[in-house]
């Protein structure tokens, strides 16, 4: 036990230390982007007004004070107030994380719903027609970008056979499209491996033995090979779970989805940098936590693991 | 993957493959049909706009809109009347561009820091471990889409960013396979006949990782293709109005029901261009392994 303390430690560490460095990355570098107060004051404003507008939010103070006040504030765990709503910056991400987290978890669901048995089914005789021909459209879906899914999924289903809606978020049928893209550009990936690992699992020593004993293919199959292959693909969803909290900007944007992808890009849009921030820190948080969680599973789920760990 | 095993004794180069399984008649299915499919994609974006002699910027509004073979334009026009083929074709070759030296600067970087980090223990390592570690876990796009906001749009910020927010990927790999080559007896026995550490690194590690560092960069330039093309699709890539493929998806959303390829054959230029790469990359993994001496080692386990 001593040693999982000292991991955790470590860890809380390290994710304090990419804390401190990316949101002051981020502070200057946004900075640098645009002008908040030309932003807040409006195209028409007079030079007095953005002077004005520049001194009520503290924006005339130098740049190095501006970020020891900020990084005094964070520390409060106070993000700051939106330029846009007036709301508090961290209560905009609140509003907003369930719709992108949800998606994630749909899209995982999916994901794994369709990889593993594929997966499955192709690692056993890789080499048969039916199989290779799947291989290969998997191959081809893993080449494909996913917005360019997203695109082919809105031309099929929304244009030529107007079944889902463009875009939204509710009713069941305006998560099909969002969950299928998401699904796509992860499925190829961990079907593929999946398929590697069950066939390579099937050449090891010990399966070997097993079938010279006369023990029949299925109860190898489902005793001995699936369940190490599967072991391996555990790093793999954690990997692309954690991806998914981040990478959905552009999923969400073609789908108009709530979620904090959509609100990152309107924020940097408007020079909302308080907000930028705010989802910034969220998602860096939440894939620390989830990798974290992928280690310790892994942890739980490999015996050889469990025991060099104690 | 079902190589017969062998318990012979390792030969003394034990990445890497002999000499006759570069030359093209023991490459792999998958290697030929994609270095075919990658070749032929390079050419049309060198050659055909020679021959075509169509500028892919000149609009004609009169022509707006043609379906492809209408209006004398091969594969039709877009909103502007631009022909979509030589917008393609000039796309085609800014990705392959951005794709090919965001890769190389990546691949630079995470060499070098890879090298020096199994090299040297201690502060160093530890320094560029931590560095590796802090920028996986960076949120990239965000970055990449506040850098560019910063430097600007253009060809050298997209390359910029994309080269130093994936070089990490490098890293990992060159640091542990050079670890596991530093260990060998060769190396101990060039360190003991006195070669600098310079030429040990250059001469001797290098070459053993470059099965590996080959099949890295043919993916690795697979995902810096799909990176240009969102970013562009999201307007924060290559300049408004450059014949990118992102940019030509992200106008074609205007024209979903008049148009519909003006969205669908850009589209399939980026699929071509990655499925070529990710080909290459399978082949030469593939290859790799036949050429190594257990079935064990290889293999994505992951």
């Amino acid at each position: 036990m001593k040693g999982l303390a000292s991991t955790l430690l470590r860890r809380v560490a390290s994710l304090l230390l990419l804390l401190v460095v990316l949101t002051t990355l981020l502070f200057f570098l946004l900075r640098v982007t645009a002008d908040q107060a030309l932003v807040l004051a409006g195209p028409e404003a007079s030079a007095e007004q953005v002077a004005a507008i520049r001194s009520q939010y503290g924006l005339d103070r130098p740049l190095l004070t501006q970020y020891v006040a900020y990084l005094g504030d964070l520390v409060r765990l106070d993000f700051g107030t939106s330029i846009i709503s007036g709301q508090p910056a961290i209560g905009e991400v609140r509003a907003r994380i369930w719709a992108t987290v949800a998606l994630a978890i749909a899209g995982m669901m999916a994901t794994i719903a369709i990889s593993i048995p594929l997966g499955a089914w192709l690692g056993a005789r890789p080499h048969t027609g039916g199989r290779r021909t799947l291989a290969a459209f998997v191959f081809l879906l893993q080449g494909t970008p996913g917005f360019v899914v997203a695109l082919l999924l809105v031309q099929l289903f929304a244009v030529q056979l107007k079944w889902l809606p463009f875009m939204g978020y509710g009713s069941f049928a305006t998560w099909i499209m969002p969950t299928l893209t998401l699904a796509s550009f992860l499925a190829p990936k961990l079907t593929r491996v999946v398929a590697a690992n069950v066939n390579s699992a099937l050449a090891e020593d010990h399966i070997r033995t097993a079938r010279a004993n006369g023990a029949p293919f299925t109860e190898i199959y489902w005793r001995h090979a699936l369940p190490n292959a599967l072991l391996g693909a555990t790093a793999l969803i954690g990997t692309q779970f954690a991806f998914l909290l981040s990478g959905s900007v552009i999923t969400e944007m073609i789908f108009g989805w709530p979620g904090i992808g959509t609100l990152l890009i309107r924020s940097i849009q408007s020079a909302d940098f308080a907000v930028v921030q705010a989802v910034t820190i969220a998602i860096a948080i939440m894939v620390f936590v989830v990798n974290a969680l992928t280690d310790a599973s892994f942890r739980v789920l490999d015996p050889r693991l469990r025991r060099a760990g104690s | 993957m079902s190589a017969p095993e062998t318990l012979a004794i390792e030969p003394l180069q034990t990445h890497g493959l002999p000499p006759s399984r570069w030359s093209p008649r023991h490459w792999p299915t998958g290697l030929r049909l994609g270095a075919a499919l990658g070749l032929a994609l390079l050419c049309a974006s060198a050659l055909l706009p020679v021959v075509l002699s169509v500028d892919p910027m000149v609009t004609d509004l009169g022509r707006r809109l043609a379906a492809p073979g209408q209006q004398g334009f091969i594969l039709g026009s877009d909103q502007l009347g631009r022909d979509i083929l030589a917008r393609i074709l000039a796309g085609l070759s800014w990705s392959l561009a951005v794709a090919g030296t965001a890769t190389a600067l990546a691949a630079l970087i995470g060499v070098v820091l890879g090298l020096l980090a199994a090299d040297r223990p201690g502060l160093l390592r530890t320094l560029i471990n931590q560095l590796v570690d802090m920028v996986l876990s960076f949120p990239g796009l965000v970055i990449a889409i506040v850098v560019i906001a910063v430097l600007g749009h253009g060809f050298w910020p997209l390359v910029l960013t994309l080269g130093v927010l994936s070089w990490p990927v490098f890293a990992r790999v060159v640091y542990a396979e050079a670890r596991s080559v530093l260990a060998q007896d060769y190396v101990l026995a060039a360190r003991l006949l006195g070669t600098s550490r310079m030429r040990v690194l250059l001469g001797h590690v290098l070459p053993g990782l470059t099965p590996s560092l080959m099949v890295m960069l043919a993916f690795h330039f697979a995902d810096m293709m799909i990176a240009e093309s969102a970013l562009s699709f999201l307007g924060v890539g290559a300049p408004l109005g450059t014949a990118s493929l992102g940019n030509m998806l992200s106008e074609s959303r205007q024209y979903l029901f008049v148009a519909p390829y003006m969205m669908l054959l850009p589209a399939a230029a980026i699929v071509l261009a990655v499925v070529a790469a990710n080909l290459i990359g399978d082949g030469l993994a593939a290859a790799d392994r036949r050429g190594r001496p257990s079935a064990h080692d290889g293999g994505d386990k992951t």
